[in-house]
């Protein structure tokens, strides 16, 4: 016979609130496990990455650091702290791993909101954490940047929360807005054109948030308080909005997930094109494998590449003797490369159990998953560091466009360690 | 929820992906203390009916209801009158299954002493008795369908919907399982079920659902239902 210990009171009727303490618990304990049943593959998956990242916006230093003695830098801080709030919220808000399971075990949505407001406020704050390293790293006065980051998180969390919550409820309600004929070229985008638009919200009001508290040092703090308290007045109209879109919603943004077959105009499998011919055989295939996967599941990763590179080789060639312009164009394109690198990891992670076994029969050893991942996830870096590495040369400095291609190298490298550790035995 | 609604109602369901219907007009009526098979080969949208009727699934037409209640509109009233063993559970695997099991009777508010003690039955029954303190993430994959089925049937639904529920498990377990459903159909509650197993379906259940190919389906009741058990088979 077990012995089930109760972890709440009995109630007939849970309200929300006791749902939200449950779920608080479940979260506590989930997170516990880290720290409970210590994976050194796990720890090390996480680990890499974020001392990657930090040691990155470190060693940066003023090159990462916006500056805020000027309203643009004020608004360029704003708009760092929220671009990653505003894109994170939708995954967070809609698509947790767990959400039917919890809709079928009739937990209020109002408590799924609490928990995942929560978790996107957690976000919000480390990224604001982040952003402080380049100031801490040059001894730089803490307090005003770090005023106006924790604004603006503050509003770009709120205003996320309200902004996807709308979106779902405008999408599974099948309204479309003045917006959707924008997108009118892709019937099922343009009937996602609420989501679409969704992040530009948070994105405006974490630019604005910090504009208003960084404009005037006396009045910091007063203004702070008027714009995180206008920021939760948004809260509870996010959490209606979202207890009522999210029983038709959330089957709906599953739907919304699917991948359609791919198109066989580009980025099927092939083993041993181009330099990749180089490696051996088996890590050939390893690298076509992860390639055509990071591909189609982190898609973003190599199309964000593209245009970031294009505008920061086209800055640094015009304009790369400004200290300015080379300092944004490193953050901008550092950040990139971390983000590729988050990718190659996360790639391991959705492996652990699974990949691992059929690369183990196949006969894949750890030398070639680890050189075919590294060649792969270099491939993703080469179309950020390749066109700026080129600019840098033509714009900055003649022998120093090497720089890019040793970071995307060094950034692949450690990024397919921490994903061969993720993925596990 | 009323106390006399039928534990599923389903009226003129269709569900289509892009421009493939995949349901359409499906109805039936699920009644207390019945066992309805869910037949139909790969791809036939067995999965996706039973995603319309736990909402996990939007429909495109037409009307669900679990006890009375529209699990759209009600979804709490649903999920308190119904079971659902998916084809691929969701299990946190950081918690071992006694944890989870707990999480899951404080999230249905049921009585802690008597949940405690309805789920250590039903473990010992699926012959999980000794793994509650194993993670989830530990358990083999007929482990983890047990725990999932422990979990679905922990607040004795009305309705029970059970996603090709018997894969996976050893013969005895399956017959276990058979047992309680059983014990459940005399006490009311009514079992949706769909497998591959045609025999199992053609030996257990009462009438049926045949989806023979997407978009179209076959209610297999009372003289078809004799035709169908006699000689199982996906044609429609």
């Amino acid at each position: 016979m077990i012995r089930i210990a109760p972890i709440a009171a009995a109630t007939s009727r849970a309200n929300s609130l006791s749902s939200l303490s449950l779920l608080l618990r479940l979260e506590a304990r989930r997170l516990a496990d880290a720290f409970r049943n210590p994976l050194v593959d796990a720890w090390a998956g996480v680990a890499l990455p974020v001392v990657l990242a930090v040691g990155g916006l470190w060693l940066a230093g003023a090159s990462a650091r916006p500056d805020i003695s000027t309203v643009d830098g004020i608004i360029l801080l704003g708009l760092l702290v929220a671009a990653p709030v505003s894109l994170q919220a939708y995954p967070i808000l809609f698509r947790p791993d767990d959400d039917g399971f919890l809709r079928r075990l009739g937990i209020p949505a109002r408590a799924l909101f609490g928990i995942r407001a929560l978790r996107l406020f957690v976000l919000a704050l480390a990224i604001v954490l982040a952003l402080m390293i380049p100031f801490v790293s040059t001894r730089q006065p803490l307090a005003r940047p770090f005023a106006v980051a924790v604004t603006a998180a503050v509003a770009a969390w709120a205003v996320s929360l309200w902004a996807q919550a709308r979106a779902a409820a405008r999408t599974s309600g099948g309204r479309r807005g003045v917006a959707a004929g924008l997108l009118g070229w892709d019937p099922e985008l343009a009937a996602a054109a609420a989501l679409v638009y969704a992040p530009l919200y948070p994105l405006v009001a974490g630019a604005a948030a910090a504009w208003f508290v960084g404009q005037e040092v006396w009045t910091m703090s007063l203004r702070m308080l008027v714009a995180i308290a206008l920021s939760l007045v948004v809260v509870p109209v996010a959490a209606a909005a979202f207890a009522r879109a999210l029983p038709r919603f959330a089957p709906h943004a599953g739907e919304l997930a699917y991948a359609p077959p791919p198109d066989a105009s580009g980025g099927e499998l092939v083993v041993g094109r181009g330099i990749a011919r180089v490696l051996p055989r088996r890590a050939q295939a390893v690298r076509a494998r992860d390639a055509v996967v990071l591909g189609r599941r982190y898609r973003w990763a190599g199309r964000a590449a593209w245009p970031v590179a294009v505008v920061c080789a086209l800055a640094v060639i015009r304009a790369g003797g400004s200290p300015a312009v080379r300092a944004w164009v490193t953050l901008a394109c550092g950040l990139l490369l971390v983000a590729q690198a988050g990718a190659v990891v996360a790639l391991g992670r959705s492996e652990r159990g699974r990949t691992r076994g059929m690369d183990r029969a196949l006969g894949l050893g750890l030398a070639d998953r680890l050189v075919g991942r590294w060649a792969a996830a270099l491939g993703l870096g080469l179309g950020l560091a390749l066109p700026l590495a080129v600019g840098w040369r033509i714009g900055v400095d003649a022998g120093g466009g090497w720089i890019w291609l040793a970071a995307a190298a060094g950034a692949a490298a450690v990024a397919s360690l921490a994903s061969l550790t993720a993925a596990g035995r | 929820m009323t106390a006399d609604a039928l534990p599923l109602s389903v009226r003129a369901l269709r569900k289509k992906y892009r421009r493939r219907v995949v349901l359409d007009a499906v109805a039936f009526d699920v009644r207390p203390g019945e066992a309805v098979a869910l037949a139909g080969p790969n791809g036939a949208g067995k999965s996706t009916l039973i995603g319309c009727i736990t909402a996990d699934r939007v429909p495109d037409a037409g009307d669900v209801r679990i006890c009375g209640t529209d699990p759209f509109a009600e979804p709490r009233g649903a999920a308190a009158c119904m079971g659902f063993v998916p084809e691929q559970p969701f299990l946190y695997p950081e918690l071992s299954v006694a944890e989870l099991l707990r999480f899951v009777a404080a999230a249905r508010g049921l009585d802690a002493d008597a949940s405690s003690a309805e789920a250590a039955r039903l473990l010992a029954m699926l012959g999980l008795a000794g793994a509650e303190q194993t993670l989830c993430r530990e358990l083999s994959q007929g482990m983890g369908r047990k725990t999932a089925i422990a979990a679905a049937l922990l607040h004795r639904p009305k309705m029970i919907l059970l996603d090709e529920a018997l894969n996976g498990l050893d013969r005895t377990s399956a017959e276990r399982l058979v047992a309680e459903l059983d014990a459940r159909r005399a006490e009311g509650a009514a079992v949706l079920i769909s497998s591959h197993d045609l025999d199992f379906l053609a030996g257990w259940c009462g009438r049926g659902i045949l989806l023979p190919q997407t978009g179209r389906w076959t209610a297999l009741d009372g003289d078809a239902w004799d035709t169908w058990r006699r000689a199982p088979t996906l044609a429609g």
